[in-house]
């Protein structure tokens, strides 16, 4: 059985598997150490978990005590893009200025997505999967995982946030940096490299072993549960074996903040070829109370997260192969609540960069009062009386496509239902329109 | 006269269709539909349609094999069915799984119902009580079917209004020329076909018959399942009494073993494990004792930064004073389980959970409370922070001297939902208003999860404009903030933090008022608010249901399934069947736990017993993917947790791996109840790598050590020495035989001398011993690592200590010991 008729197979019976059943020749290679590294394009989702102010970042109003830290007058242009003014209201972290000079060039921002509801649970499962009433889809990243280098050991990390699978890959979570050491020397004792637990061709029996009697469980006498189980064990433990690679990676200096370190451990994973998405989070968002505050302390350090990463990334030299998806699981109400807080909006906005995105580009937009202004999606320019309203499966399948995969099967078990004329076209490059 | 459509990548031609086709049916549609090689042929005297499926091109020209389940299903059609020969064959067609399953229940139920926003529709359905309220279905069924039947200007009411082409308050609720749309217009057409009922309105799936949907699936033994039952419950191996009582007394036998085992305090632990992983209120932000408030706790709540440590040496008092806050924390954190656990523990009604008058208090936490004084005498030892009692609050007092409204003179405990401990989990704002409570209170105590209720709204924002108060005037708001918000409203004395603080300004008054489920809650009741939700929950019906549902998760790690909603599934119907066996299960014990006092113990018996437990295998007549669809969910198949493997280690090798905490723990896929709050259900590669150094290190740390002891004190090689070799009859059957024992001890195999298994296992062990032998330059010692971590190391001159260490280290890596 080759591996494309095996995961056919599964597909067909509703399993979802993370890599091949069986063989060595159904991973890819011969032993799991010669399986090629995962060599990019790297997927990283920053979510921005609770809900973020749009209206503080990358969608100005000002108007009509929208904002009260800034006016329109105020507002500040970098390019195509205009974003709020932050630099003298924040004490730490990266200011709009700062990270709109830098990178509005790579950056693609789409205003006006329509959640359609508002509470964190479906919102956060529609921004991440492009589906509003199933739990059962995978995120993009998970998806995109599974679909270019699910036989990568961290195929997908995750820090947090929604993280449905489909089925389709194991999601990994390392909380630590020091835990990398620890995974990538499991044969030897108290991971010191002169001390292995079993001498060489003991090692090798043994994984032939596990592989002969992987080899013969197979077999259909076996519960479907108990066989995709069994496919699952073998990959995690075959796979695990090209953590090695990671080492030499892992850096000496443990980051002081919580996305840095959550970049730390993803982008040794990626320059290690062991990881192909992965899906960031800090959270604390949900300003009920106190908006402003918490809105000029929380998107300062979001967006040092995002430098944080693209810096080092480039220090790597993996920065060309790093697509970067940026997003909240909602907005917030164009007007404060009693408590100075601001509630949940159904409207939202998403920024991108990376490769195949041309930057300085903003496509949507919303209106005075915050609301959605639909786009014509022939040619993603805005069209109030005939346009659409954009919703996360657009984006979606505008991600799929981006990566590539929209003709895969996985995407075809999970369809987003978004009809051929709705398509968004030139989304991604405005020369492809 | 016949016809037919043929698929839209070949040209539309003729072709003879099969000789076997009942004569008589006229082909009537070229509908695309999205199956290549397929032929639909609609008999015009019945109204049934037909699927040809096309096994092409072995012939040339197509022949006619059975149809795709999907599409079986799409057109209601009994004669196109005959691809399934499992329990589902004959429920294929019935009104229930095609139009209810698909549509009605999917998609009508939420308004057309007596309290739903289309109550005053001519079309009303009725809720179904359970999967097999055969009565309900049926009615509803005919209501279908009378709408379907009524047409306006030629048109089928039933389409045009389910498609919102004729005025209907739910808009458009099939679009058009989808697969429930097929489903609809299949239906509508045979019931204007047919002056007479349909007689299939409903599924012939019987609980009598709900065994038979099991046909072709192997069970484990019953020794087997005794032991998955003592490893899931009480992380142990079941005693040689326990096993041979089983042998001789079967079913019966494990019954009784299974009541000895939920008295033993590993049980507990693992129900209270259990339940938080389903309550997570083990996950508070703050220190724990801030779930006490500082109104009413003021001067207890920080005992232990007061408490007398004179007895203690000056420069020990403060590492002592942080170990007293931390185990306080930690016995606070615990109440929430042990009530949980006395109830059980007592065979108390589960009731209780959220309706008993009492809490459970340590000689820690009573200190917390203030209450130490007052009921120190009745612990059996006061400085155990881990030994519990239940006791009563007295109605709390403020820093300003006002005492809460309380007729009794106590706090009004109404189990664990006036537990500061949940109401802080689920803190509340300004605008939230108490409704995550609320949502939490559905989700945990009836089993619904009032997300699912909400439906796409066209324009979220539109909506908050053009209403003043869109949760009570908008419909798309209204479906649930009228289910949701009386709940919110009955927690209305409690603050955004849980702590009892009703708010200034009064409740809400653009909310829907407290109450439960259309009942108001009298202002008399406002003082034992809780108490009066509780007792309201649990003589729902659904509240017996969503426990079990519970305990399912418990042993299954995973929640029961969700009735398939991808119509377009070819295997729909499989897995509507697979559902429909589940709920049967579990609303069978749901009504036998609340007629027989609500002992959860049952539950947990019952779910043990049941097929879904002990499935183990199936045979070749279920290899056929419609079967192995149906079956999905059926079997145990757990991936341990990190705390489960822990035990299992520590039950076949005599002490814990003691590795897979904290970080470790996060990495193997466990969860800290607060950021992470799902186990890991597949092993990552990750978690691959901590199972390689789990599997390395205990074989390092016991197989020598177990050779030290007296053969009779082994638990792992207590039939074989260390100088047994391969190679003799003899030295064979001996390290086979200690191999069959390492099968059952580590992986509950029970295997013969000669099963492949064994010889695989054999071969390992023989082969290393062969390879050291022709390999110069080895020690002749066990690695100090592995073989002298006590005072000495241990000679191996023939290579076994190794070969054995290298045979558990493969076992420990199997799927047998990973999973449950």
């Amino acid at each position: 059985m080759t591996r494309r008729t095996f995961l056919k197979h599964c597909v067909s019976a509703g399993l979802g598997f993370a890599t091949a059943i069986g063989s060595r020749e159904l991973l890819g290679a011969g032993a799991a150490d010669d399986v090629a590294p995962y060599d990019g394009p790297y997927y990283v989702v920053f979510n921005a978990s609770g809900g973020w102010d749009t209206t503080y970042l990358m969608d100005p109003k000002g108007i009509d005590g929208i904002n009260r830290l800034y006016e329109q007058d105020e507002i500040l242009t970098a390019g195509a893009h205009r974003y709020a003014p932050t630099a003298k209201l924040i004490s730490e972290g990266m200011s709009n200025e700062d990270f709109f000079s830098q990178y509005g060039t790579e950056l693609l921002v789409m205003h006006g997505i329509d959640l359609s509801v508002n509470n964190h649970t479906p919102c956060s499962r529609y921004m991440a999967t492009g589906k509003l009433d199933s739990v059962a889809y995978p995120t993009f990243p998970a998806l995109v995982a599974a679909c270019r280098g699910a036989q990568s050991p961290l195929a997908f990390l995750t820090f947090g946030n929604y993280s449905a699978t489909g089925n389709l890959v194991p999601m990994s979570r390392v909380p630590y940096l020091q835990s990398l050491n620890l995974l990538a020397k499991a044969d030897f004792v108290q991971g010191n490299e002169r001390a292995p637990y079993h001498e060489p061709f003991i090692s090798d029996r043994i994984e032939r072993a596990l592989e002969d009697q992987f080899q013969t469980r197979v077999k259909p006498s076996l519960l479907p549960r108990t066989e995709r189980s069994e496919s699952m064990l073998f990959a995690a433990q075959s796979n695990s074996k090209t953590l090695n690679r990671i080492v030499p990676f892992i850096p000496k200096e443990v980051a002081k903040k919580r996305l840095h370190q959550q970049c730390d451990i993803a982008l040794a994973a990626f320059k290690a070829g062991v990881c192909v998405s992965a899906n960031l989070s800090i959270g604390q968002f949900d300003s009920h109370n106190n908006n402003d505050v918490d809105q000029m302390k929380l998107l300062p350090e979001f967006l040092a997260g995002i430098d944080f990463l693209l810096k080092k990334a480039e220090d790597l030299k993996i920065r060309e192969k790093i697509v970067v998806v940026i997003q909240s699981e909602m907005g917030r109400t164009p007007t404060y609540n009693s408590g100075n807080g601001k509630d949940h909006w159904s409207i939202n906005s998403i920024m991108f960069m990376g490769p195949g995105i041309s930057g300085n580009r903003v496509l949507g937009a919303t209106d005075e009062k915050q609301l959605l202004v639909p786009v014509d999606p022939k040619t993603m320019a805005i069209d109030a009386q005939q346009g659409i309203r954009a919703r996360p499966e657009h984006i979606h399948q505008a991600l799929r496509e981006l990566a590539g995969v929209a003709d895969h099967e996985y995407c075809d078990q999970f369809p987003l239902g978004v009809k051929a004329d709705e398509r968004f076209q030139g989304f991604w490059r405005s020369d492809s329109a | 006269m016949l016809s037919y459509w043929s698929p839209p990548h070949f040209p539309p031609q003729r072709l003879p269709l099969p000789h076997s086709l009942t004569p008589g049916v006229q082909v009537l549609s070229s509908r695309r539909i999205p199956y290549r090689f397929c032929w639909r042929v609609i008999d015009r005297s019945s109204g049934f349609s037909v699927f040809l499926l096309a096994i092409w091109p072995l012939t040339g020209l197509p022949t006619f094999a059975a149809d795709p389940p999907a599409i079986a299903a799409v057109d209601n059609n009994q004669a196109g069915s005959q691809g399934n020969r499992s329990g589902c064959d004959a429920t294929s067609n019935s009104f229930e799984n095609a139009v209810w399953a698909k549509i009605g229940e999917a998609i009508c139920l939420r308004c057309h119902t007596e309290t739903g926003d289309a109550a005053d529709s001519e079309f009303r359905l009725i809720r179904p009580r359970s999967v097999t309220d055969v009565e309900a279905i049926s009615r509803n069924g005919e209501a279908f079917w009378k709408l379907a039947r009524r047409t306006e200007q030629g048109e089928s009411w039933l389409l045009a209004k389910a498609s919102g082409q004729v005025e209907h308050g739910g808009g458009e609720a099939v679009v058009a020329g989808s697969t429930a749309w097929q489903v609809l217009e299949s239906f509508v057409r045979r019931a204007q076909a047919s002056d007479t009922l349909p007689d299939n309105l409903t599924s012939d799936v019987s609980l009598d018959s709900s065994s038979k949907w099991f046909d072709g699936v192997r069970m484990i033994s019953e020794t087997q399942l005794l032991r998955r039952a003592t490893l899931s419950l009480a992380g142990r191996l079941p005693t040689a009494e326990e096993r041979a009582s089983v042998v001789q007394g079967g079913a019966a036998a494990l019954d009784e073993v299974l009541d000895r085992v939920m008295t033993e305090p590993a049980f507990y632990d693992r129900l209270k494990e259990g339940f938080n992983d389903i309550l997570l209120t083990v996950g508070i932000e703050d220190n724990a004792e801030t779930i006490l408030s500082y109104d009413h706790f003021e001067k207890s709540r920080l005992w232990y930064q007061r408490h007398d440590l004179s007895d203690v040496a000056e420069e020990k008092q403060e590492r002592t004073r942080w170990e007293l806050a931390r185990v306080y924390r930690e016995a606070l954190l615990r109440e929430p389980y042990e009530l949980i656990a006395h109830i059980v523990g007592n065979d108390k009604p589960f009731t209780e959970v959220i309706t008993a008058d009492y809490i459970m208090v340590s000689p820690y936490t009573a200190r917390g409370y203030g209450i130490y004084d007052e009921i120190k005498e009745r612990f059996k030892n006061p400085d155990d922070p881990f030994e519990y009692i239940p006791t009563k609050l007295k109605a709390l007092t403020g820093r300003n001297g006002k005492t809460q409204e309380s007729p009794t003179g106590f706090y009004p405990h109404s189990g664990l939902l006036s537990t500061f401990h949940y109401l802080r989990r689920y803190p509340s704002t300004e605008t939230n208003r108490n409704r995550l409570r609320a949502r939490m209170v559905y989700q945990h105590w009836l089993g619904v999860d009032v997300m699912s209720l909400a439906p796409r709204s066209t324009d979220a924002t539109a909506v908050d404009a053009a209403y003043e108060i869109p949760t009570m005037q908008a419909a798309d708001c209204v479906v649930c903030h009228k289910i949701v918000d009386p709940i919110a409203g009955v927690f209305q004395d409690y603050d955004f933090e849980g702590h009892l603080g009703p708010r200034k300004e009064g409740w809400y008054q653009d909310m829907f008022e407290a109450g439960f489920e259309g009942e108001s809650m009298p202002a008399s009741q406002r003082w034992r608010a809780t108490q009066w939700l509780g007792e309201r929950l649990v003589a729902d019906p659904r509240f017996a249901v969503a426990v079990v549902e519970h305990v399912y998760y418990i042993l299954f790690g995973r929640k029961p399934m969700l009735p398939p909603t991808d119509l377009d599934d070819p295997y729909f119907i499989q897995r509507r069947c697979a559902y429909r066996a589940q709920r049967m299960l579990i609303e069978t014990i749901a009504a036998r736990f609340s007629e027989t006092g609500y002992n959860l113990k049952d539950v947990f018996k019952s779910l043990i017993r049941s097929d879904f437990y002990r499935a183990d295998g199936i045979d070749t007549a279920s290899q056929r993917p419609e079967r192995v669809a149906e079956l999905e969910e059926v079997g145990v198949v757990r991936l341990l947790s990190p705390e489960q493997l822990e035990r299992k280690v520590a039950a076949v090798f005599g002490k814990p791996w003691g590795r897979l905490n904290d970080s470790l723990a996060i990495l193997y896929g466990g969860i800290d109840s607060l950021a992470v709050t799902e186990r890991n259900a597949d092993p990552s590669g990750a978690m691959g790598a901590v199972q390689r150094m789990m599997a390395n290190d205990v074989a390092c740390e016991h197989v020598a050590a177990d050779f030290r002891r007296d053969a009779a004190q082994r638990l792992l090689f207590p039939t074989i020495e260390p100088d047994v070799v391969p190679g003799t009859a003899a030295g064979d059957q001996a390290i086979r035989s200690a191999i069959v024992y390492l099968h059952e001890r580590l992986l509950g195999r029970e295997d013969s001398l000669d099963s492949p298994r064994v010889d695989q296992t054999f071969q390992l062990f023989a082969g290393i011993i062969h390879e050291a032998q022709q390999t110069e330059g080895l020690e002749r010692r066990e690695s100090y690592y592995c073989g002298g971590r006590d005072e000495y190391r241990s000679e191996d001159p023939h290579f076994t200590l190794r070969s054995w260490r290298a045979v558990v280290t493969y076992l420990l890596r199997q799927q047998a010991f990973l999973y449950e």
